[in-house]
């Protein structure tokens, strides 16, 4: 956990630098005050500040902030958790394209699949009123604004 | 006389079969969310916003009001039965709960937290209609020094109390405040950090990242370890023996004014309250030895004070426009999503939304208590839900509720982003609560800084001249310090025993 610890300092580190560097692109100061870049370009000092001293606390001294357990899942749990992911970020690409409905009937039908479930009947239910059934439910009676695709669905 | 005017205005909104339908429907929602794992209070209240959007501003905060306390009674149906909390406030409630429940008494338990909740809550809820206006009066002379000092304040609070190292959530709170500065600078309206994107013309929407950081990270978490193993046990007799009331009596007591005036403070947190009860708890019992073996206090305290503080929390929120958590800061985000700007002016720009919301809460606590205690074995059934459909089955209303805000797919993408986040965050053990709460309140922070730099002419003392800002200030400072002051004693401590 340590080195861990140690990464997330050095990309606030990172973070800072980058933070401080684009905030000379906005007016420090300007004829009524403080300007646009007065308070990134101070955020960002102090927090590159405080990621050093925890970094040097981490590294260079006894105390130890850090938790002890692992920080990878195990294989199992690290499949399941790349299957969430990947189905979000599939479903987040074909969101505008073919619509709530669509996508989202795919994502309720893969996603349990993929973790497991092997009863088709049971998927295509969860997955059509998980889809076509909450769509009705908030388009129509709740006039929640929803994609609707290519397809018109 | 103004005061019982105002009271009474309130009831009579809040009893209007309308808004008492959406108290109910608020303490279902949010019943449900604290009891299925994998969604706390933030995330829940935050992706049930989207239902309210066609709703009248008074409806949809007192739904969502509902949603929120409903939620923190919710997480201790989990505590108890599968020694899982449904939301961080409930963990403390695990240690006799689930011990209690061990020994065939989850009745009891439940029944002893919904009936400390519902007093809790309710004399929370009184204390609220007294203080508030006088503490509303009182902010309105605040400029905006006083004002960025008392957010300070809050940031500090929860910057010093949150994680295991006050750097790590320094640094976390100082993340939330960059981010905040996505979008449209709040003194001139010029466009800042948004690298001509479009969608970050707005800034990065909060209740997005609330949504990932909450839901999705959680759900990630989750995945690690999905099957819950639930206690089979009978839930019969909810109500305590007569001996279990004696004892219970002054826990439920004790437990009420800790939530309350820890409510108060704003920045805490609904976790320190729950173990600052139980602590005390054990403090004034006889047989402190107890604890954690499944005694009633151990469960009537904590979750007295959760709901105590639940209510009393609203108070720097509708007074002074201060969210104390990542969940009232959605619930703020509701209030401006719907017109409505939390803090003093409320109160005097729409008393019918400000006094109808504090009056519904007495109605909530009713139905609360009423739904949950004929219903707790229901609620126990919905934990053998299996996971393979639950965890999609949420993901699916984090889609909807991020989409659906701005319709924006950018919104739902945020939101996976800050879920990944979420997940490293958790498992790192860097606090996330301060980055939340940064978020939302860092516009009105460099506002306020800005704005009293400009009054000032640039000369900082402003900020410790005027007495308020300067007691202010003081009070952030010892959150902040105390700590660091706490980790050198120890140690000079421990190096005299060596």
């Amino acid at each position: 956990m340590k080195r861990n610890w140690q990464i997330m300092c050095l990309a606030f580190v990172a973070l800072s630098i980058v933070t401080l560097l684009l905030s000379f692109q906005y007016p420090y100061h300007d004829r009524l005050g403080p300007g646009p870049g007065f308070f990134p370009f101070w955020l960002a000092i102090i927090t590159a500040a405080l990621a050093v001293v925890l970094f040097w606390q981490i590294t260079f001294t006894k105390a130890a902030p850090y938790p002890e357990n692992r920080v990878l899942p195990n294989r199992e749990g690290g499949k399941r958790i790349l299957a969430i992911f990947i189905g979000l970020v599939v479903c987040l690409f074909l969101l505008d394209p073919l619509g709530f409905r669509i996508s989202l009937f795919l994502f309720l039908l893969v996603l349990p699949l993929a973790l497991g479930v092997r009863n088709w009947v049971a998927l295509a239910i969860f997955a059509v009123a998980g889809s076509f059934g909450v769509f009705h439910v908030f388009f129509y009676w709740l006039k929640v604004p929803l994609p609707i695709g290519i397809l018109g669905i | 006389m103004e005061t019982l005017q105002y009271w009474l205005q309130g009831f009579s909104v809040a009893t209007l079969p309308i808004n008492l339908m959406y108290s109910f429907i608020g303490c279902v929602l949010g019943t449900l969310i604290g009891v299925l794992p994998g969604l706390g209070p933030a995330a829940g209240t935050a992706i049930l916003i989207p239902v309210t959007f066609n709703l009248d501003p008074i409806g949809a905060i007192i739904m969502l009001a509902a949603i929120y306390y409903g939620a923190m009674y919710g997480g201790t149906i989990t505590s108890v039965l599968v020694n899982v909390p449904g939301e961080a406030a409930s963990v403390i409630t695990c240690l006799d709960g689930y011990q209690m429940a061990k020994q065939g008494r989850a009745g009891p338990a439940l029944g002893i937290a919904a009936i400390g909740s519902f007093i809790g809550g309710t004399f929370a809820t009184f204390a609220l209609m007294v203080v508030s206006l006088p503490l509303a009066s009182l902010a309105l002379r605040f400029g905006p020094p006083e004002i960025f000092s008392l957010l300070l304040v809050g940031l500090s609070l929860v910057t010093g109390l949150s994680g295991r190292s006050t750097l790590a959530a320094l640094i976390m709170t100082l993340f939330g405040l960059m981010m905040a500065m996505i979008g449209m600078d709040p003194v001139r309206g010029a466009p800042r950090f948004t690298f001509d994107l479009p969608p970050l013309y707005d800034g990065i929407g909060f209740i997005p990242v609330v949504m990932g950081l909450f839901g999705v990270g959680e759900i990630l978490l989750s995945m690690e370890a999905p099957v819950l193993e639930i206690l089979k046990t009978k839930l019969t007799d909810l109500f305590p023996s007569r001996s279990e009331w004696r004892v219970s009596a002054g826990a439920i007591g004790r437990g009420t004014l800790i939530g309350f005036f820890l409510g108060l403070i704003p920045g805490i947190g609904a976790v320190i309250p729950t173990f600052a009860a139980y602590v005390m708890e054990k403090k004034v019992s006889k047989h402190p030895e107890k604890f954690g073996t499944g005694v009633i206090e151990g469960v009537a305290s904590p979750e007295t004070a959760n709901n105590s503080y639940a209510n009393a929390s609203m108070v720097p929120l509708l007074t002074l426009g201060i969210p104390g958590s990542p969940t009232l800061a959605v619930l703020m985000g509701a209030f401006i999503i719907h017109g409505l700007t939390p803090g003093p002016f409320l109160f005097k720009e729409r008393p019918d939304v400000v006094w109808g919301l504090i009056a519904s809460l007495y109605m909530g606590n009713i139905i609360l208590l009423i739904l949950n205690l004929p219903l707790v074995g229901f609620w126990a059934k919905l934990l053998e839900i299996k996971y393979e459909f639950l965890y999609p089955g949420i993901l699916l209303f984090c889609i909807l509720g991020a989409y659906s805000l701005n319709q924006s797919v950018f919104d739902v993408g945020v939101m996976i982003a800050f879920g990944v986040l979420g997940f490293i965050f958790r498992k790192l053990d860097w606090p996330l609560a301060p980055t939340v709460l940064a978020l939302i309140l860092g516009p009105m922070m460099e506002r306020n800084l800005r704005t009293a730099l400009e009054m000032s002419g640039g000369d900082m003392s402003i900020f410790i001249t005027r007495p308020i800002s300067a007691g202010l200030l003081i009070v952030a400072a010892f959150f902040l310090l105390s700590p660091g002051i706490r980790l050198l004693r120890e140690r000079t401590g421990g190096g005299e025993k060596e």
